[in-house]
């Protein structure tokens, strides 16, 4: 079953040809096919995954307790598809935004030196990463993953090296560098402690030991790592600077898909290798709940454009760790809805925030675009429905349904989060509307429209069109994700895959 | 052994955060540098006690030292080295751009405090790491 490693070797392959083509229409042409061909295999493994079946490859032919294995199930399914989706509409934006760029000026020079330095290669790197990171079955190839895809996010991130870049990159390399060492730790607190680093064997493991401070002492430096990743609330500090550093596409492909890399780890976590650290999964549950504050208090703050949007993210995370954490099949159920929902839509937003800041600047104070701009103003205000979660979109069906769960039944813990998932709506309603009467309403004095390159301009209609699709389509994605949650919740499916010759899972012995 | 290099990861560790806390570039640096040793020497130690019976794969008798936390060591140096060097080399860039390699002067435009950015040049360093800001012109190092 080779087909489960070609979303890390496509783009592997990719990048170096990428830093070989010297042409800057060949590396377009090149890095758009190779991510059209990472997408249509990632569809082919979902469309597998989605009937149940689980794919498994023991890299090299080593058994799976102690070579690396890589794994698909429904849940990576429906991530290496995200993945692909929106590492191909980010490359074909990088292009075009690349190809447009502006002749004279600083800014020329900037796109240049990006284009010449391998921007295409990097976010190739980069989805090779993201994708390694959700097929991984092994704790330490995991850890390396996460390092493919800070190294090539570093890059990214300070491609050019503006003031901005600088000195935001600083800081996230830092936080990211502190974040990795905990991780090399703890993996090696998991191999002491369980003389294992197969995830599906530390599940079998822990299950058999029951109860026990060291596991909950590993399991919690494992949260504490994919938190900071994810940015849930006291930890997503360097989020919001950050994010918006870099340039367009870059910035969008982080947004959507490199913070929940660390909530995709968080549910695997918290779903196969430790199901009883009910305590942990309260933990995050209440942060979650902080998170959804933070962001859309975050949103109203900041006048910029992708500032606000990088909040936005934030309080998404906060819904989708909400509902993965309430402790339920259907809430899991509801979170996985909310990821799939949360990629696109933060995607779309920051690139209508690329096209906008191309218009009038960082900040969204001038108003009076709607006439020029009818077709950004719907875009935008389809995409602040769905993060708002109005009906009809998506993220009314997503928050309404992770509200169901969190009080299907009520303990003080998850009423409380549940408050605070209604009062950051309200919040995240006022600044959606703060950004449409700063930028699209009002008197223009404008006179002449700025012309956005055609690619870009696609790339956002396919984004906000898989935002309609998704809630056009709801009731199938739906109950993909219920299925999925099930899925999750009894990992036999998983643990017989990896391990088939291991004994059925043992009772717990007594403490 | 058993106690002295669990102490030492501690040390280290404890070293690490320490420099991490403080406020000049290169110290930041350091104390990345001190936090992954100690997590290197932490898994060394985690592990010491797992001498499995046999190789898994030759048939050679014997107790053996398991070998896959020294791979995993190996595979954290290598990917902290490369990193620390990009870091060092960004350090450099930061302080050239900016002018300071103070972190608290490193605030983006909208954190609260107003950033007091001091334009140093590069002959005397506007903060020393033992006496925090220097006033007037200062020996160079």
């Amino acid at each position: 079953m080779n087909l489960i490693a070609l979303p890390v070797l496509l783009p592997l392959l990719a990048a170096s040809l990428l830093l070989l083509v010297k042409t800057p229409r060949a590396r377009r042409v090149l890095a758009f096919a190779a991510s059209l061909l990472t997408l249509s295999v990632s569809v082919l493994i979902a469309l597998r995954t989605f009937s149940g079946e689980v794919l498994v490859v023991q890299m090299a032919g080593w058994s799976a307790p102690w070579g690396i294995s890589l794994v698909a199930d429904r849940l990576t399914g429906i991530l290496l598809l995200l993945s692909g989706i929106v590492g191909l509409l980010s490359s074909a934006f990088m292009g075009s935004s690349l190809r447009h760029a502006p002749r004279h000026g600083a800014s020329a020079a900037l796109n240049l030196e990006r284009e010449r330095l391998g921007a295409q290669a990097l976010l190739q790197f980069l989805v090779m990463g993201v994708n390694m990171a959700f097929l991984t079955g092994d704790l330490f190839n995991l850890f390396v993953a996460f390092e493919v895809m800070l190294i090539s996010s570093y890059g990214l991130m300070l491609l050019g090296n503006e003031l901005a870049q600088l000195r935001e990159g600083f800081k996230y390399v830092v936080v990211n560098l502190l974040a990795s060492a905990l991780f090399v730790m703890s993996a090696g607190f998991a191999y002491g402690l369980f003389g294992t680093l197969n995830m599906a064997d530390i599940a079998l493991r822990v299950a058999a030991h029951g109860p026990d401070g060291r596991i909950t002492l590993v399991a919690g430096l494992l949260a504490l790592v994919f938190a900071v990743k994810a940015a849930l609330f006291p930890l997503g500090f360097w989020l919001p600077n950050s994010y918006p550093a870099p340039a367009a596409a870059a910035s969008a492909f982080f947004a959507a898909l490199l913070t929940k890399v660390g909530v995709y780890s968080l549910i695997r976590a918290f779903t196969l290798m430790f199901p009883q650290e009910a305590g942990l999964q309260s933990l995050l549950l209440a942060l979650a709940g902080l998170s959804v504050l933070f962001g859309s208090l975050g949103m109203i703050a900041l006048q910029r454009w992708r500032h606000a949007f990088a909040f936005a993210n934030i309080a998404s995370i906060g819904y989708l760790a909400m509902g993965a954490f309430s402790g339920s099949a259907a809430g899991l159920g509801a979170g996985l809805y909310y990821l799939i929902h949360s990629v696109l839509v933060i995607f779309a937003l920051f690139l209508v925030a690329a096209l906008a800041e191309k218009i009038a600047g960082e900040m969204y104070r001038d108003e009076g675009h709607l006439a020029l701009y009818p077709w950004l103003g719907v875009a935008y205000f389809a995409l602040a429905l769905a993060v708002v979660g109005l009906p009809p979109t998506s993220g009314f069906i997503g928050k309404y349904s992770v509200l169901a769960a969190l009080l299907a039944e009520p303990t003080p813990l998850r009423t409380a989060v549940a408050a605070c998932a209604v009062l950051g709506s309200l919040l995240l309603l006022y600044g959606a509307m703060q950004i449409w009467r700063g930028f699209f309403w009002g008197e223009s004095d404008a006179v002449h429209r700025v012309r956005l390159p055609t690619g870009m301009r696609l790339c956002t209609a396919v984004a906000v069109g898989l935002v309609v699709a998704l809630a056009l389509w709801s009731g199938p994605v739906y109950a993909l994700a219920s299925r999925t949650a099930l899925d999750l919740q009894g990992n036999r499916a998983y643990t017989e895959a990896v391990l088939p010759s291991a004994p059925p899972p043992q009772e717990p012995r007594a403490p | 052994m058993e106690l002295l290099l669990p102490l030492l990861a501690a040390l280290l560790v404890g070293a690490g955060v320490f420099l991490l806390l403080s406020r000049a570039l290169i110290r930041l640096i350091l104390g990345l540098v001190l936090l992954s040793y100690g997590a290197n020497l932490a898994i060394l130690v985690s592990s010491t006690d797992l001498t499995p019976l046999g190789p898994p794969l030759l048939d050679a008798p014997g107790p053996y030292t398991d070998p896959l936390p020294q791979a995993l060591i190996l595979t954290a140096i290598v990917i902290s080295f490369g990193t620390t060097a990009l870091l060092v080399v960004l350090a450099m860039k930061v302080y050239r751009a900016t002018g300071t390699d103070h972190v608290p002067e490193l605030l983006g435009p909208h954190d609260l405090p107003e950033p007091r950015l001091r334009y140093a040049n590069p002959e005397s360093p506007s903060v020393s790491p033992e006496h925090g800001p220097l006033e007037g012109p200062s020996e160079s190092a």
